[in-house]
Formats: C-alpha cells, structure tokens, sequence
C-alpha cells in the first residue's frame, strides 16, 4: 500500500470513530452534560465537582464534564451556571458565595434564581494560629482582642470574603467590631496559611479541610469551629476536640440548576444525585461519601427543600453581616482600588510618549514607515527571505483576508454557542481554507473531517466541555 | 533506609505502575500541546481517576503528566507560535524564529533534552534538600513576595528585545489588562466600564492565544503565498537517503552532547532557579522560565546576545531547563509543610489525605510507614523525566508533521484550535472575544516592533504585585518595613540595584558622549 492510500485508510477510520458520538436519542439526558465550577482547577470545589462529574456519569450514563468558570469571586461561574438554557444540560456547583455576592452589589443573581438540588456538604469556618503560639483558646485570643483591638492581624480569603465575614460574625459575637482585626487580603487560605507560618500574620479563618495537612503535622492549631452555640465539637483521628464557637458561619456546596428547568429533570437529577451522595453509586467498589471523608470535607447534604430553607437562611445571615456599617469601611485599604491601575496607566502613557518623541527624532520619514509596515512587523517575525507583502495594508484583498479572520472568531464567540462547535468550525474552516486558496472540495473534505474529529477529541476524550449546539453533537 | 528503598523500587517497577505511567505520559504530551489547557488542567482531569489508583500510581501518574505537559507545551510554541502551556511563553519568539529558518527539530530536540535534564536536577534537589528548603520557603511574607514579583517583572526588561522603553510600555499595558475586573486586594469592580462580563476579568491564557497565536494566523493570512516560510521550509528539506529513524535522531537529538557539555554550569544554575522559584507557593513554571531567560541573557557572551528573542537555542534551553525543574520545587513545601506550591501539588496533598497520609516533616522521618511512598515519589520523578525522551521525540515527529501541511489548510486549523484553546480553559465565549482583542492588539503591537513577551507577564504578575503591595501596607504604613525581613531586604536591595545600575551605565555613557 502506498502512502496516501495508507493516509486514506487511517482518515476513514478516525472519521467513522468521531461520527459515533452522534446521537437522536431523544430521552434526557442524551448527550455531554456541563458542571459549571466557579473555582479555579484544582483547589477543593473543583476537587468536589470532579468528583461529583464522574460519579454523576456513573448514574446518568452520559459524559459530565467540569467547567472552571472563575473570576469575579464567583460571580462568572454562578452566572454562567445559573443563567444556562434550562435544558440540563447545565448543572451548577454552587458555594456559599451566591449567598452574599447579591448583597454586595456583584451581581443580581441571588438563591432564589436556582432550582436547587442538593447540598453537598457543610464546612464551618475556623480559627487557626501557630502551632507553637501562646492562644491555646479561642477565650484567650478573645482577651488578646479586647486589651489591643487593631492590633492582630488575621486573614484567609479577599477582603469581604466568606472568611472575612466568618472572622468578624465571630468578633461580633462578643462585642467586638469586625475591625478591631486587621483583615490582610490574600488569594485564599494556602497563601495565607503560609503567611501565617512565615509569622507575618496572627490568625488565619478558613475552614478545617483547607489547613488539614498542617493541622495534622502540628504546624497549625485550631481553637475553634464556627458551627454555632448548639453545634458539635469536631473529633479529627489524632488530634484533640475543636470546640464549637459561639457564632455560626459555615461555607458549604451544592449543586443546582436554572430555576426553568423542567420538573422530571429535576427529579431525574436529584435521584441521581441522592443515590451518590448516600453511596448507592459505586465505581470499582467505592462511593462518594468515601472520597468526601477522605479528603477530609463534612458530607450533610440536604435534598431540594431543606436545601432551600439552608440557602435562605444562609442568605439572611450574609444580609446582616454585610448590611453593618464597619463593612462600608473596611473595603477601602491604605491605599484606593484605584492606584493601582492609575499607575498603571501614567507609566503606559508616559512610556508612550518617550516612545513617539523618540521615534519622531530619529528619524524624519516617520509617516513614510507606517505607510509601509511590513518592514517592522517582518524584521520582528525574522523572516529569513527579506519577503515583502503583495497585498499593502490598504488594498481590498488586505482587507479581506483581515475581516475574514475577525469575522471567523466572531461568528464562533456570538453564535457558537447557537450553532454548536461543529458546524461553526466546519464553516470556519471550509470559508478560510478557500479564501487562502485551497479547492472547494478539499476545503469542505478538511471541514468535515476535522470538526468532528476535534469535537470527539475534547469532549469524549479529555473531557473538556464543547458547544453543542443544533446538531445534537 | 535501604529497606524502604527496596520496598519504593518494588512498589514503582510494577507492571501496573509502569503502565500509568506510560498512559498517562502520553495523555499528558496531548494536553500540553493543545494550546489553552495546561498541567493543571490535565491533572485537574485526572482526579476522579486518582482515587481509585493506589498512592504509588496516583501519585507516578500526576507527575508524569505534569512533566510530559511542560515538554508538550513547547511543540505549538516552537511549530505555530502558540505556547501550548503559559510556561512556554518565555521563549516563543525564539523558538519560532528557529522554526522559519527550518530549525524546528532542533530547536525541539534542545528544548526536550534539557527539559528532560532540567527535570532530572529538579528531583535531585527536591530529594537532598526538600526539608531545608522548605524552612527557606515558610520564611516568605507578602513583603518577599513583593519583591519577588517586582524582581520578576524586571525580567521585562532584560527580555525584551530592541528598545527598553517599548518594554515598558508592553508591560505597562500588561499591568493595566491585569486590573479589569474584582481586584483581589479591593473587592471592587475596575476598568469594567459598567459591564457584567468584565468583572470576570482578562484571563490570561486566552490573552496569550490572541497575542501570539491570534496575531501570527493573521500575519500568515495577510502574507501571500510566496513568503510562506512554513511551506518553503517542508518543501524545500533535502532528504538524504537515510534510514528515517536514524535522519530524525540526527536532526532532533544532533549536537546536543556538546551543546550541554559546553553549558553544565548555566543548566544548573537554571536548574536552581526552576527550583527555587517553584517551591515558592504562588509562583510557578511559568514566571521560572522568564527569570531563567533573563539571566541566560544577561549573562551571555556579547556577541550572542543579539540572538535572544531571534532564535537563541541557548535562551530556550535554559529557559526550558528551569520550567520543568521548577514542577519538582513545587513539592517541596508540599510535601515538607502539607501547602501546595502550586495548583498541582494541591491536588497531590489531596490525594495524599485521601489515601490516609500526611504530609509534614514526619513523612521523611526513618521509622515512617510512609517512607517507601516518599522514595516511590523520588523515583518516579526520575522516572518521569526518562520516559519522556522516547515519548517526546515522538511527540517532535508526530508535530513536525504540522509544518508540512499546505497552508491554506493549517492556518484555518490552528485559527480553531487557537479559539477552542481560549474557549476550552474557562469554557467562556466571552474569552472568545478577549482572544480576539489581544489578537488585533498584538498585531499592532508587533507592526510598531513593541515586544509581547511582557504583556504576558504583567498580565501574569500584575494582580500578585498589587495584592502583595496592598497586603504589606495594611500591616504597616512605612515603607521602611519592606526592607525589615531578612530576605525582603535581601531581594528589595537586588532589586534596586537591578534597576539603578543601568541608569548609572547609561548616565555615564551620556556625560562621556558629551
């Protein structure tokens, strides 16, 4: 067999492979579903959601795959999940950041925009010091707050974070006013665990899972959960009971959906989700609960109703919290939000300018050389033939070839997400191939082979999310 | 000792830890090279699997990937002018440039061995000094890291090619892109200019796609035929008659004894860097090999400083050696404090808890139980490293293959691979069209000879640098406790003197010219 019928081979077999994913079945669900994690890859919601994917994948028979909406505090990933055609197909993991985002000003969407499912656990915020640090208490730090108010210094999250909050319900809780703390603004617990262990820091507020290694190794110590007066003391293998604060704030998981979203797929989705969560679901012999106490993370969930009666009283809570005046201050650090990107600019504008007058001095014909661009941009692309452009930047052709690109990613990032992956790549491909020369037959050919191809490859493969769109891909 | 070792060897050189390894090196070479999904990403993936794997496997599997997916990223950066993995966006004008002059196997070929040997002195430091570096680790405060960052961003400087003011000015933007959105230090919605969308602000992995790969598909397009280098380079190749493994193994892997023969002290020296920078929480792979590239620069020779940034294979080794020998830094403070070093190794600790392990200083402890874990982790490290020679001269083949297509079928597919690349990480068509910005951005950046590399990196520090500098002044008003710790002082000193010196050099020239 010669090369190019070798070549033909092989592309038919990958081509028959990628066409099997393509399924009518018209039976919920029948194709990839989306778990839209607001956290970043990695860090204990998105271990959570995986999990979760995989698991659900288990039950429903369809690949669930995680996606890592972050940014805006979680403001992107809650939008972005909750605000999903209410089809399905879209699930959301949500945190306790949709209770208190809204009260913040961040976004509209609050609790009652969701339809929700299933809480998936409940971990209480806590206190941390040093391990070798003179608090053996929560009273003792207590009366080290009251003789020097704004003297210690405590972080774990952005300021006016769940943590933050966390820190000052429990400085209220005797009294004190939430900035008789110093809050130092960090990325999140890890970084300010090691703050706190580089001795810049006093107190750290995030939850047990998060400092578990170093709560373990006694590098840390936790002087108390905030799980409320009533609340139980929490027994870890090894270590002695953490006590109960008096003040109650716990961060905590679920999962949810659009609040349109047709009832059996509701109930669909919460008998899936009931059977993982009380490990009815096994994959080679362990459950969902296994890999929760492993990873060392409470496990209450709570189903559809008594989920919502949690979500409202957990938004109340953030409401009276974030509705005190102390926190209108505490969002305006030393220096304002502002400076930084101020800076920012003067020195982009100023080093501008020394640019321009720069140029303008050395060399007279300045208008000539932007009239003629391509000798920069080819000297910097360090093509070795001296090339020059036929087609100048003001002809017709330029300026074709140039909107056909900007058309191409346009036509995927507003209607990608109507047309599905497949046919807008397929378009993409088949137009610009042909605009660059190529055969209408072998553009098409390439179109038709590598959409697919690369759909199957994300979606089924690494098990990253693509747009489906109306082919029912 | 010699026990727990026997025990770690049996544990790793099992057919079914030799397996995941294998599987899970060449899942990994896949994601890299997939522009926009990086090492976490493919780990992050790898998740559910871990908790069904033994620890010994989990663990091999998680390092292999991440070791192959470093390499992998390099593949579209030197083929396409992608960085396949932000890790590679230190070098991409070089290893591109060597791609147009028909270099790209060789350029591979040194970037894959001294990855390779980069990784290897990365576990060899984490396996003698992980205990005491982890003291120097835990010693970092918001002030060192201030300086770290700001010492990172000079980088900018140094790397960027032709004038230093055109640097700034790409760094400038960086930093400004950088602020849209919630700043982490204020809680407060910037330069979003009332819109919902931006207070997510600019991710930084579909910026990159549109400042390199975005703005390179349109240079591609707006070039007719005729200067298709790419094509030119397929085409016109000579083909010796000679056995094809053989002719690959001399392009790939040619010269490269002498090539590291000549540079043993500069490859450990990277080597260090990787480390040190890696095992520094929040500062990974990605600002290891900017600093890297910036030392190898300033410490050329003259007449090869010229080829920084237009094709230095020098630049990309070292670069590429501290890249890959700062994923083993990173385990460090995981494995000696139980934090992750980075997004990696905080899954590493969460499969280490899940199968009922500790970390902590305990770990290393003679009479530990875990013991044999700790030598398996050493072993797969190096073993990791190894495996990835054959797979990734592989992977440099199957790649290769890339720059032989016509053109006027590449370019529309690397076009979709550059948008489900920004689509992909984020699953976000909002990225869509950052990518799209970024791309025209650069595009013009580049016409007026403005440099990109540093766009990327204030992009990548500029939100650490503002948290750092608020964090520092909400402990204390004075400037003066920015010099007060040891290693703040230390790191603030070098930076000044880093930014001073070439003002005085360029005083003194002036008054002489005068």
């Amino acid at each position: 067999m010669n090369s190019a019928a070798k070549f033909r081979t092989v592309f038919f077999f990958v081509y028959l492979l990628s066409l099997s994913g393509c399924t009518q079945d018209s039976s919920y669900p029948n194709r990839p579903i989306t778990l839209v994690c607001p956290w970043a890859a990695g860090g204990g919601t998105d271990r959570v959601s995986r999990q979760m994917a995989f698991y659900l994948e288990e039950e429903l028979g369809q690949p669930v795959n995680v996606i890592n909406a972050t940014g805006g505090q979680g403001v992107t990933g809650h939008s972005r999940g909750l605000q999903a055609k209410p089809d399905g197909y879209t699930l959301s993991m949500m945190t306790l950041e949709l209770s208190m985002l809204h009260w913040r000003g961040l976004t509209k969407l609050d609790w009652t925009d969701c339809a929700p499912l299933m809480s998936l656990n409940e971990d209480p915020a806590a206190l941390f010091v040093r391990g070798d640090s003179k608090w053996k208490t929560a009273e003792q730090l207590e009366e080290s707050v009251l003789e020097e108010p704004g003297k210690l210094r405590a972080s774990g999250t952005a300021s006016l974070g769940a943590w933050h909050l966390a820190l000052a319900s429990w400085l209220i809780s005797f009294d004190r006013a939430p900035s008789d703390v110093n809050w130092i603004p960090s990325q999140g617990a890890n970084p300010s665990l090691l703050e706190l262990m580089s001795g810049d820091i006093d107190i750290v507020c995030c939850s047990v899972p998060e400092a578990r290694a170093l709560l373990n190794s006694g590098e840390v110590r936790c002087l108390g959960i905030m799980s409320g007066r009533e609340g139980t003391p929490l027994k870890l293998p090894g270590l002695d009971e953490i006590p109960s604060l008096d003040c109650e704030l716990k961060g905590w998981r679920g999962i949810g959906v659009a609040k349109e979203t047709p009832q059996e797929i509701q109930d669909r989705l919460v008998t899936a989700l009931r059977r993982i969560t009380t490990g009815e679901t096994k994959v080679a012999g362990k459950t969902f609960p296994e890999f929760m106490d492993g990873e060392g993370f409470d496990r209450t969930s709570r189903p559809t109703t008594e989920f919502a009666a949690f979500l409202k009283k957990s938004d109340e809570t953030f409401g009276e919290l974030l509705g005190r005046d102390e926190f209108k201050e505490v969002a305006s650090g030393p220096i304002g939000p502002m400076a930084f990107p101020t800076a920012a600019i003067a020195l982009c504008g100023l080093s501008l300018v020394v640019v321009v007058t720069g140029s303008l001095r050395k060399s007279s014909h300045e208008v000539a050389e932007r009239r003629e661009p391509s000798g920069p941009a080819e000297s910097n692309a360090q093509s070795p033939g001296g090339s020059r452009r036929s087609a100048t930047e003001a002809s017709p052709s330029w300026w074709l070839h140039f909107g056909c690109v900007v058309a191409a990613i346009l036509l995927f990032a507003f209607a990608g997400d109507a047309l599905g992956f497949v046919l807008t790549a397929g378009i993409v491909l088949t137009g610009l191939a042909m605009l660059l020369g190529a055969k209408p037959h072998i553009a098409a050919l390439v179109a038709v082979v590598a959409a697919p191809v690369i759909y199957q490859l994300f979606v089924y493969v690494l098990r990253v999310p693509l747009p489906t769109g109306i082919l029912w891909w | 000792m010699s026990e727990a070792f026997t025990t770690a060897l049996q544990n790793t050189f099992s057919l079914h830890v030799l397996l995941v390894i294998l599987v899970s090196a060449t899942y990994g070479l896949c994601v890299g090279a997939i522009p926009g999904l990086t090492a976490t990403m493919a780990v992050a993936l790898m998740v559910p699997f871990t908790f069904f794997l033994d620890p010994v496997a989990g663990i091999a599997a998680i390092v292999t990937m991440e070791a192959c997916c470093i390499f992998a990223g390099d593949i579209p950066t030197t083929l396409m002018r992608i960085p396949g993995t932000p890790s590679s966006a230190a070098y991409v004008d070089d290893a591109y440039a060597l791609t147009k002059q028909g270099l790209h196997q060789k350029a591979l070929g040194v970037s894959l061995v001294f990855s390779v040997v980069g990784g290897l002195i990365g576990s060899l430091v984490l396996i003698c000094a992980a205990p005491l570096l982890a003291k120097v680790a835990s010693q970092f405060s918001s002030y060192e890291y201030f300086w770290l960052c700001v010492l990172g961003l000079s980088c900018a400087a140094v790397v960027s090619r032709g004038s230093p003011v055109k640097g700034l000015f790409s760094l400038s933007l960086g930093l400004i892109l950088a602020c849209v959105g919630l700043g982490s230090a204020h809680s407060l919605p910037r330069l979003t200019f009332g819109s919902d969308r931006l207070i997510t602000g600019i991710n930084f992995i579909p910026a990159m796609i549109g400042l390199f790969g975005v703005s390179e598909v349109l240079r591609n397009v707006l070039n007719p035929p005729a200067t298709d280098e790419l094509r030119a380079v397929g085409d016109g190749e000579e083909k010796p008659k000679q056995n094809w493994l053989v002719r690959s193994l001399g392009e790939v892997f040619g010269g490269i004894g002498t090539r590291l023969k000549s540079s043993v002290r500069k490859t450990v020296a990277s080597s260090g860097i990787g480390a040190v920078i890696g095992m520094l929480p929040g500062a990974g792979a990605d600002i290891a090999a900017w600093v890297s590239y910036a030392v190898s620069k300033r410490t050329a020779p003259e007449e090869k400083r010229a080829e920084y940034g237009q094709g230095s294979l020098d630049g990309i080794a070292h670069a590429t050696t501290a890249n890959n020998s700062s994923l083993a830094g990173a385990w460090i403070p995981a494995l000696v404090l139980g934090i992750p070093g980075d997004s990696v190794t905080a899954i590493v600790i969460g499969v280490l808890m899940m199968k009922n392990i500790t970390p902590g200083p305990g770990i290393f402890e003679a009479d530990n139980p875990q013991l044999p874990l700790v030598y398996g982790i050493y072993i797969t490290f190096v073993l990791a490293n190894l495996i990835l020679i054959p797979l990734g001269f592989l992977a440099i083949q199957a790649g290769s293959l890339i720059i032989k297509i016509p053109r006027e079928i590449i370019l529309p597919l690397i076009l979709v691979f550059c948008i489900v690349g920004a689509f992909a990480i984020n699953g976000s068509f909002f990225d869509v069209q950052v990518m799209l910005v970024l791309g025209l951005l650069g595009f013009v950046l580049e016409r007026f000879e403005f440099p990109l590399g540093p766009v990327v990196l204030g992009i990548i520090l500029g939100p650490r640098l503002e948290e750092t500098f608020v964090q520092n002044l909400t402990k204390s008003t004075s400037l003066l406790a920015f010099f007060e710790r040891p290693i703040a002082c230390g790191l603030g000193i070098l930076c000044i003197a880093l930014w001073a010196s070439p003002l005085i050099f360029w005083a003194r020239k002036r008054l002489k010219s005068r």
